[in-house]
């Protein structure tokens, strides 16, 4: 099946995004060139459209995703999948702060580093990062899963809600209100279901799953020292 | 929000028309002013000036009473200045002066005129071009594109903190030390703690921008006796806020980031040559093609770029 190409150069993102929206009704393939680090690039993207971007992206690139697979060639810059639903993205270089920040659902795959903050608030899918995750990754993340196969930055899993943090490689550090517990087998076999499609198992890994400590969920005066910690 | 970029060539070249481009590209995050301080050819002996009057209407007097600072300080113009106007009632002023006695003490009485006519920039090689506007339309009035150097800093700045006035734009020279020039993104929560430290010192600032501030504090942790890198590290641990900040001196660009990691900052290096911005889009302006992005994106950061593999003992 043929491809359809669009030209980003120095064109308007609004004029870039429409012509992107009316290619995926075409059912092609779409790739998006001379990309320069555009901020805002396929933001809002349906369900079942297939796109490459080939280079770098800058900040909310696949944001609010609803359904389409996503391919960043090279890095992608703050936020990337901010907000998305469902789909797949895939960043072929190192994801910039705040990736798949609030995301509700689908899977952001980072085949390099992610930057600070990733996964903030998400409320839902899986965040993979082959390399590691930066400073205060997994904050306050309310659902879904952050899978580091390299190591976490200081201040990991900061005020987490019910979102996990797994990583295979060296913490930093921890943030506030965080336990780190052995996971138990079938708790594995499902982070390896997530890492599977992605060719990414490897049962050699000694992994550190992050939850909450709960502390902070509720504020009570007999526990006010946990609220000072912050 | 503001944005920031720093640009280091090999040799003299076209550094006005890169930082014109660099913050073009950044203009979404604060069109409220823009501002460039560029390194030239350093002068063997006496500084240049750039700076602003207030009131065009009192242009020639004013210009008068400054040039007697001057002479009460065994100095004098070089020539005569270069004046730019347009419609707003400021205008701007580019000088070449001898050598006063004492620069501190002839700052210190030139600040006296504050109120009517302000150096923004004083050094043997730096010149900060700052007004209100756009990239392009600054970049336009003052020719910036013609400026000729080998590094310098850009700025866009969204006013938050302090009034959108052509003088508390970016960059900020630190006076009174000559050739010191800073650009900053961010906040800083303990500034009148510091101000009012740095007043007590003697120094004195002209706008109620916290980024004044920095400019010299850093610049007076190095005047104590520390190192560029020293300071800009002590800075993280010292000062409150969320901020990225880069400061230059004619041997290159230092930045810090503080212990938040809220502020980007984005470097392309290539052949001895570097720039870096808030946002990669702007730096991909002068390295448009694929190549190795440092994200600074982590916290408590310090970072030392050399021009001509200098080092920044200053």
């Amino acid at each position: 099946m043929s491809e359809i190409v669009i030209e980003v150069g120095k064109r308007h993102i609004r004029e870039i995004n429409e012509e992107i929206q009316d290619a995926c009704k075409s059912g092609k393939p779409i790739r998006v060139v001379d990309t320069l680090s555009r901020h805002n690039l396929g933001v809002g993207l349906p369900d079942g459209a297939d796109i490459t971007f080939e280079g770098s992206v800058g900040y909310y690139c696949g944001g609010l995703n609803t359904g389409s697979n996503v391919r960043i060639e090279r890095n992608s810059g703050w936020a990337t999948g901010e907000g998305m639903a469902k789909g797949h993205i895939e960043v072929g270089g190192r994801a910039g702060m705040s990736c798949g920040a609030a995301m509700i659902g689908g899977t952001i795959h980072v085949k390099g580093d992610a930057g600070p903050r990733c996964g903030v608030a998400m409320k839902g899918g899986n965040i993979v990062v082959e390399g590691t995750i930066g400073y205060q990754s997994g904050f306050m993340a309310h659902a879904g899963k952050i899978i580091a196969l390299g190591g976490a930055g200081e201040s990991c899993a900061d005020a987490l809600w019910e979102g996990e943090v797994w990583v295979a490689g060296p913490v930093e550090s921890l943030g506030v209100d965080v336990n780190v517990i052995e996971p138990t087998a079938e708790e594995v076999a499902e982070v390896d279901a997530i890492l599977e499609p992605l060719g990414l198992v490897d049962s050699s890994r000694d992994w550190r799953k992050m939850v909450s400590g709960q502390r902070l969920w509720y504020f009570e005066a007999r526990d006010a020292s946990a609220w000072l910690m912050i | 929000m503001c944005g920031i970029a720093g640009r280091i060539l090999n040799a003299p070249g076209t550094v006005g028309r890169d930082l014109v481009a660099l913050m073009a590209a950044q203009e979404h995050r604060g069109a409220d002013s823009t501002g460039f301080a560029v390194y030239g050819a350093p002068m063997d002996a006496g500084y240049v000036l750039r700076g602003m009057g207030f009131d065009k209407a009192q242009m020639d007097g004013d210009l008068e009473l400054f040039r007697a600072t001057l002479k009460d300080h065994g100095a004098d113009l070089m020539g005569d200045p270069s004046i730019i106007t347009d419609a707003n009632k400021h205008y701007c002023f580019r000088m070449e002066i001898s050598d006063p006695r004492d620069l501190a003490a002839w700052v210190k009485d030139t600040d006296e005129l504050s109120g009517r006519i302000e150096v923004q920039s004083c050094g043997r090689s730096l010149e900060i071009v700052k007004d209100i506007g756009g990239s392009e339309e600054v970049g336009e009035k003052h020719k910036v594109h013609d400026m000729i150097g080998t590094h310098g800093l850009g700025h866009a700045r969204l006013a938050t903190e302090s009034s959108v006035l052509p003088n508390a734009s970016h960059p900020f020279w630190a006076r009174p030390f000559s050739d010191v020039a800073i650009v900053h993104n961010g906040q800083i929560t303990d500034y009148f703690t510091w101000r009012d430290k740095l007043q007590r010192q003697g120094y004195r600032f002209l706008t109620e921008n916290d980024s004044e501030l920095i400019a010299v504090w850093v610049s007076d942790q190095m005047k104590q006796g520390l190192s560029m890198e020293q300071a800009l590290r002590k800075s993280i641990h010292s000062i409150d806020g969320v901020f990225t900040f880069m400061i230059t001196t004619p041997d290159g660009i230092g930045f810090a980031k503080d212990r938040f990691a809220m502020k980007p900052l984005v470097v392309i290096e290539q052949a001895g040559e570097l720039a870096a911005a808030t946002e990669e889009q702007a730096v991909r302006t002068v390295f448009p093609d694929e190549c190795e992005v440092i994200n600074h994106d982590g916290p408590s950061l310090v970072g030392i770029w050399g021009v001509g593999n200098r080092s920044m003992a200053a």
